[in-house]
């Protein structure tokens, strides 16, 4: 006699494990509630530290169903003592577990980086789980206004706070300015790294005013920004203020604000880095059918051939640097001068000054680095990783690694060339 | 009897070649023996190539033998017995670890607190029903499965190379860091000795010793690969990532903007995971079943499923004490099975070598 197919399946452990599974998890799928009433999505979070106190604020996402293309966003914040402190109030204030996994901006305000900022950043990426990725940038505000100026910037031009830097961290930065790269320097030997740098700025009253009207427009959408308030902290600080993105960035030792660097000064530290391009010399008094002109050459490319060698017992760093230039602007312009990248000519002259303004550039950063000790350019590590026994032998007789910089000898030789 | 084939012998050894090594090794190893832990890992991965020659003069020597008949037969019931114990706790912890570390790398993926139930429901029931049914069933599950699984860790490997790598700086530690290093992750090591507690159910036949070797090969140089990548992208913050295999994807700025391509590394991991925890599950039973004969298998996988269980809940199972007692006093039972144990069967492998040298000639001379 045939048996019954019921019977035979049952005979069969695998679906008896697999009955048990879906016994079980149905159950739970159907019961539990759906995650986004329990856990607040944080898109960015900003640490300000004032009066001895942290106060973390968030840039959360409320998924909820809306007829509009736009983010409910708000910004929440919580202080304490510490960062576990004031997360913990922000999280109340919030009502709901955070996540910092989504997390793609970190901000800190200029205060915190009197200290070791790795110490608080640290707990957030070990405990609180706040990927390394995340753009990691300085402001010379609050952390808590950038994050709220940042909504306006999303919702009006579409542009999130880590594309405005992300330009920087592509073209201007040595490194990106991740909480990675940041680590990456910090427990490297010379524990000197880069972060960006963002400013805000009051906004003129015309500017406040025409906001204000577009804010009653949104909220009467219905789809527009929500300005939650937490912890009783929270919230808009009611003064409307501009994200200025100048190029800047912030150079660390120890985990400390050492200096801010200018644009010219990261375009001197990131000369031999041959991802970085665009850059624009500008250099004046140039002779043209007995005129004088300004020229403004755009390096559109470039070559770099580093190599490194104790020469009687001193390091010396040196650097063949082949530029590709396009001529893209003169001031004083003279009718017979065509700006055309194809014929656009580098005379002698032309060269030679452009080479100083580079050489200038150059050591302007170099006295940087050395007055700093913050080798963020990896001087150390190609001595290190190409002479080790000389190298080591060097430091030996230093106070420290730190003071390596100080004793290389940096030469530069560049070639100048049309594109 | 149902025997495995050379391949799935092959597959068996590769998913015990990523066991432990592939998610928070590279970084616990970084720590210690920085960039050259990449040497660490080569020389305890000959140091394990090494016992792949004596179990195939095992094989050989005792074709149809199981390890426990070979064992009674030389050093007795109780020092066999001994030997099992020994082994049962062997693969007992290196399960223990495998869970451990995959839990909490699923703990920080997937975005819950504690699901430690759930995760025991999802892994214990299929782990039993693949050790009841036995070595072949679950060898072929695997086979089945080891295309996918291969895919996955090689795409995770080569995406890390879309992001800027550069050269681990080699030869920073000392003697002292890399033999310090040396003992204190050999209990992730010894892959091998799980074939020797199957080779009655391994069908070899003659010339296919070498696919043994291929297979070896591959798993230990995908391991090694994982490590240099790993090395190479995260230089000094290696410390600091605890799942090498999808942290090389994770924090590809590139492939951020695609969203959750760590997906990918997630169900590798995933599979490996529940194909390792079937091997030494079925291991744990296997030493179980010969320390006490009158027990059926239904027992064993029952008694490993409670032992399981309690011990990861109230004491070893807290990832932070299991990782360390691995670096501490598990090496101790380590050395014994991955090498002691080897040595004692190449003697005995010599002994019977020798004995049927001796009849030869006593025959010849008769």
């Amino acid at each position: 006699m045939k048996k019954r197919p019921i019977k035979v399946m049952f005979k069969m452990p695998m679906v008896i494990v697999f009955i048990f599974i879906l016994i079980f998890f149905t159950p739970l799928a159907i019961y539990s509630p759906g995650e986004n009433r329990n856990r607040g999505v944080v898109t960015a979070i900003g640490i300000d530290k004032a009066d001895e106190q942290y106060e973390i604020s968030l840039l959360t996402f409320i998924p909820t169903a809306n007829q509009t293309y736009k983010e409910q966003n708000a910004v929440i914040s919580g202080k304490g003592q510490s960062v576990a402190e004031a997360i913990y109030n922000a999280q109340i204030a919030m009502g709901r577990t955070i996540g910092l996994a989504h997390a793609k901006t970190t901000v800190v305000n200029e205060e915190l980086l009197n200290e070791d900022v790795s110490v608080v950043v640290n707990y957030l990426s070990r405990v609180a789980s706040l990927p390394e990725n995340t753009v990691f940038v300085c402001t010379n505000k609050t952390a808590k206004e950038m994050l709220e100026s940042s909504q306006e910037l999303t919702s009006h031009l579409g542009l999130k706070l880590e594309q405005v830097i992300g330009y920087n961290a592509k073209h201007l930065y040595v490194t990106d300015t991740s909480l990675e790269a940041f680590y990456k320097g910090y427990y490297s030997k010379t524990k000197a790294s880069l972060i960006g740098y963002l400013t805000l700025e009051e906004a003129t009253e015309q500017e406040k005013e025409k906001s204000s009207v577009s804010g009653m427009n949104e909220s009467s959408q219905g789809g527009g920004q929500s300005e939650a308030q937490g912890g009783g902290q929270g919230g808009n600080s009611g003064e409307k203020k501009h994200i200025l993105n100048q190029g800047q960035a912030v150079l660390l030792k120890d985990g400390k604000k050492v200096a801010l660097l200018s644009i010219e000064e990261l375009n001197g530290i990131n000369l031999l880095n041959t991802k970085s391009k665009d850059q624009i010399i500008s250099i004046d008094n140039v002779e043209h059918n007995g005129n004088k002109l300004s020229m403004q050459y755009k390096i559109k490319n470039k070559k770099t051939l580093i190599t490194t060698e104790f020469e009687n017992g001193y390091p010396i760093y040196v650097a063949q640097l082949i530029l590709g230039v396009e001529l893209v602007e003169v001031s004083g312009m003279d009718d017979s001068l065509k700006i055309n990248t194809e014929f656009s000519e580098v005379t002698e002259e032309v060269a030679r000054k452009i080479e100083e303004e580079i050489k200038k550039q150059y050591t302007a950063s170099i006295k940087i680095l050395r007055e700093n000790n913050a080798d963020v350019i990896g001087v150390t590590k190609k001595f290190f990783i190409e002479h080790r026994k000389e190298f080591t032998k060097f430091v030996e007789q230093l106070d420290g690694i730190d003071d390596f910089l100080n004793y290389v000898t940096f030469k530069l030789n560049t070639i100048v060339q049309p594109d | 009897m149902k025997q495995i084939s050379v391949r799935q012998c092959g597959v068996l050894i590769v998913m015990c070649i990523f066991a432990n090594k592939i998610l928070l090794m590279p970084s616990l190893m970084y720590e210690q023996a920085k960039a050259d832990s990449i040497f660490v890992l080569i020389v305890l991965f000959l140091l394990d190539l090494l016992l792949l020659p004596i179990f195939i003069k095992l094989k050989t020597t005792y074709p149809d033998k199981k390890l426990y008949d070979v064992l009674k037969d030389k050093l007795g019931v109780i020092i066999t017995k001994i030997i099992y114990i020994l082994m049962l706790l062997f693969f007992f912890f290196k399960c223990l670890l495998v869970f451990s570390i995959t839990y909490v790398y699923f703990k920080q993926q997937i975005y819950q607190n504690e699901f430690i139930f759930i995760a025991f429901i999802s892994f214990l029931p299929v782990i039993n029903h693949a050790v009841v049914t036995g070595v072949r069933a679950f060898s072929r599950t695997i086979e089945m499965f080891y295309g996918i699984v291969l895919a996955g860790f090689i795409a995770c490997l080569v995406i890390s190379l879309f992001t800027p790598i550069s050269n681990p700086v080699f030869f920073t530690s000392n003697g002292k860091m890399f033999f310090e290093s040396l003992y204190n992750h050999v209990f992730s090591f010894g892959d091998f000795i799980f074939l020797f507690l199957i080779m009655d159910k391994i069908q070899i036949k003659k010339g296919q010793e070498k696919h043994l070797y291929t297979y070896s090969i591959i798993g230990m140089l995908l391991v090694i690969t994982l490590f240099y990548l790993f090395y190479a992208k995260y230089q000094v913050t290696s410390f600091m990532h605890n799942n090498a295999l999808a942290d090389l994807l994770v924090f590809s700025v590139q492939f951020n903007a695609i969203g959750r391509l760590d997906i990918i590394a997630m169900i590798t991991i995933m599979l490996i995971t529940l194909f390792q925890m079937e091997i030494f599950n079925y291991a744990f039973c296997d030493c179980f079943l010969n320390i006490f004969p009158l027990l059926s298998k239904t027992y064993s996988v029952v008694v490993f499923d409670i032992i399981f269980a309690v011990l990861y809940y109230i004491f070893i199972g807290k990832y932070e004490i299991m990782v360390s007692s691995t670096m501490f006093w598990l090496p101790y039972l380590a050395i014994f099975i991955n090498y002691i144990l080897p040595i004692i069967l190449l003697i005995i492998i010599l002994l019977k070598r020798r004995r049927k040298h001796e009849k030869k000639t006593n025959k010849s001379n008769v």
